[in-house]
């Protein structure tokens, strides 16, 4: 991860350094201007002291720039003031013409000064190759790396403060996702942060709230459901008639049913407000099927084997399975086989019912979908497969239907081994 | 001498059939629809035993167990709404003898009643095993089916306790014969399938089709975790 702090405080960094460079490079280029127009005068006229009059002959003036020249060390040139040549040390300077338009500044890759004279002569010097502009002076450079130094641990604290609390804040918004709902942040400051900091919190105190009052509401839903089916039960129990045994049976069994949904109802709404699997153990997966098994009178075999898991919502998963094979299964067999590959427990429940068209294989699993074409006698597949592949996927697996061959279908759950 | 119950549930009506139904049975009921009523009766009255719903309009039913166990050691049988596990263990721990989900088989409720009333005047602490409607007394060695004593034999009675206390686990016939060693072996040896097959003739509704004991096809046997009304909460 690239950290804020980070890239802020070498923001600031980098910033300082550009700034040190330019400032060097501003202070070589500008400190060496040229210098004022007295000077340039004054060297003007002293230039004509030492050299012939305008009218002398060109070897006089020639023999007075060669003096000028220090012997040869400086390449120098005299012009006219119509910018004809007079005489010269050294290469060609400057082209015909050229002298009356340069000022005193540098010109090409070395420097080429010009000096008018006060009668009108120009003179155009290259001074040797130098030492270099002089350094900035020592006590300029201290400043300025102090300055530096100062900026670099004065800004440290400030940006590691600010992107702290975008830490601390980035650390609760994640336990709140985690399903941690009374994960709060300090407010700290009255920044752009601190304000994000008061909004993380007045949502999270809302979120919290809405959770609260709906697991309030679910289980006061379930308690409110399951009064009137325990009167009903007990009132079936009460009834003492022999007369029509299978009137009374059938009553016990919607009664169950109803018990059912309303847990289904409870689990799933649960299952997808915790994102932790508690409690987890080790569960006999071949036994936790012959008991489900039994219960249906479906036939079971495979290995026996253990999984890691929730045996509470393991045995929902097998049982809603079962129960949509009995439920579905037109009355045929159920088979059962559970097994074991190299990293995966494999668990089958087949029938030779009327099989799932492939367009609908997927779509089963959607809570209280009702399959094309199947009457109201028969219901949809209610929440039973929905709860099978969240507990599957709660468990790091997965559910699917396949066709089976030879007719029916076959429910397959896939757990880690 | 007739049990007096005490019955603490919002919901009258259904208060008003347990009450008719355990009168059957030869109890006392009286009812009481709020915590305060209830607990105000407690302390007037003497009773042998409390059903206290977990939801009641005025307070919470495990507030309310956590107080009255402070004070007294009567039995108490929680009945709430299934589906919250921890319910249970929180009961439990706040004192609660035994609890029963809702919507509940009034014959479950029945033996539970008697069976937490039979631990409180018999021998101590309890050293049963209770899977719905099957109870196993480890100290009386008695088994019984909605508190009715079932006839095994003493070999039968330790084959059953094996399994029961692996419930939930398959056990081959040769892990069984490990965890009886040591007991009057001679017994059990091949006749092994013959000694179940009594048994379940004793603790199984159908014994043609049972759901405690079951055979699992070239592994063994399982004593079911789950049974009777328990659903998928155990």
């Amino acid at each position: 991860m690239r950290r804020l702090y980070l890239q802020l405080y070498l923001t600031v960094v980098a910033s300082l350094i550009v700034f040190a460079l330019a400032a060097g490079y501003l202070w070589r280029v500008l400190v060496h201007v040229a210098p004022p127009p007295q000077a340039a005068e004054l060297a003007g006229e002293i230039a004509q002291g030492a050299l012939p009059p305008p009218d002398a002959p060109r070897e006089a003036q020639q023999a007075a720039l060669d003096r000028l020249s220090a012997g040869g060390r400086v390449q120098i040139a005299l012009y006219a003031p119509d910018g004809t040549r007079i005489a010269q040390v050294g290469p060609q300077l400057l082209g015909p013409g050229e002298a009356r338009h340069r000022a005193a500044l540098p010109w090409g890759g070395r420097r080429v000064w010009t000096l008018e004279l006060p009668d009108g002569r120009w003179i155009a010097a290259r001074l040797p190759r130098r030492e270099r502009p002089p350094l900035a002076p020592l006590g300029l450079v201290a400043t300025l790396g102090l300055l530096a130094i100062a900026v670099a641990v004065g800004a440290y604290p400030v940006v590691r403060r600010a992107t702290r609390r975008l830490e601390r804040l980035k650390s609760s918004v994640e336990a709140l996702g985690a399903g941690d709902l009374a994960a709060r942040v300090k407010v700290e400051g009255r920044d752009e942060v601190g304000a994000l900091a008061a909004s993380f919190n007045r949502s999270a105190e809302r979120i919290e709230g809405l959770v609260t009052a709906h697991k309030t509401l679910l289980a006061n839903a379930s308690h409110e459901l399951r009064s009137p089916l325990a009167r009903i039960r007990m009132a079936v129990e009460m009834l003492r008639t022999e007369a029509r045994p299978e009137l009374r049976a059938g009553i016990e069994r919607d009664i169950a049913e109803l018990d059912a949904l309303v847990d289904e109802i409870l689990l799933a709404s649960r299952l997808d407000a915790v994102p932790t699997l508690e409690p987890r153990e080790d569960v006999d997966l071949l036994a936790l099927a012959a008991e489900e098994c039994a219960r249906v009178d479906a036939a079971l075999e495979g290995d026996q084997l253990m999984v890691r898991g929730n045996a509470r919502l393991l045995r929902r998963m097998i049982r809603n399975l079962l129960e949509n094979a009995r439920r579905h299964g037109a009355g045929s067999a159920i088979e059962v086989a559970l097994r074991k590959t190299a990293d995966k427990v494999e668990l089958r429940v087949c029938d030779r019912g009327p099989g799932v068209p492939e367009v609908e294989r997927e779509r089963i699993f959607e809570p209280f979908y009702r399959p094309g074409g199947a009457r109201e006698r028969e219901g949809g597949v209610g929440l039973g497969l929905a709860l099978v592949r969240q507990i599957a996927r709660r468990h790091g697996g997965e559910a699917r239907c396949l066709a089976r061959a030879g007719g029916g279908s076959c429910f397959e759950v896939l757990l880690p081994a | 001498m007739t049990d007096r119950i005490l019955i603490i549930e919002d919901d009258a009506r259904l208060a008003a059939m347990v009450g008719e139904y355990l009168a059957e049975s030869g109890f006392r009921v009286t009812a009481h629809e709020t915590a305060a009523d209830g607990l105000a009766a407690l302390k007037r009255e003497p009773f042998d035993a409390l059903i206290l719903d977990l939801m009641l309009p005025d307070r919470d039913g495990l507030a309310v167990c956590g107080e009255i166990r402070a004070a007294s050691d009567i039995p108490i049988l929680m009945l709430t709404a299934r589906g919250e596990a921890t319910d249970r263990v929180v009961g439990l721990e706040l004192g609660a003898d035994d609890y029963l989900p809702k919507p509940f088989n009034p014959r479950e409720l029945l033996a539970r009643l008697r069976a937490i009333l039979r631990r409180r005047k018999g021998a101590g602490p309890a050293n049963g095993l209770r899977f719905g409607r099957l109870e196993i007394d480890r100290g009386a060695r008695v088994v019984r089916v909605d508190g009715e004593e079932r006839a095994l034999t003493s070999h039968q009675f330790d084959l059953l306790v094996a399994l029961a206390e692996h419930a939930g686990r398959v056990l081959s016939r040769e892990q069984l014969m490990d965890l009886l060693r040591g007991e009057a072996l001679e017994a059990f040896d091949r006749s092994i399938d013959v000694h179940i097959s009594r048994i379940r003739s004793a603790i199984e509704d159908d014994p043609k089709r049972p759901r405690r004991i079951i055979t699992v096809r070239g592994a063994g046997y399982v004593f079911a975790r789950s049974q009777d009304a328990d659903g998928a909460d155990r």
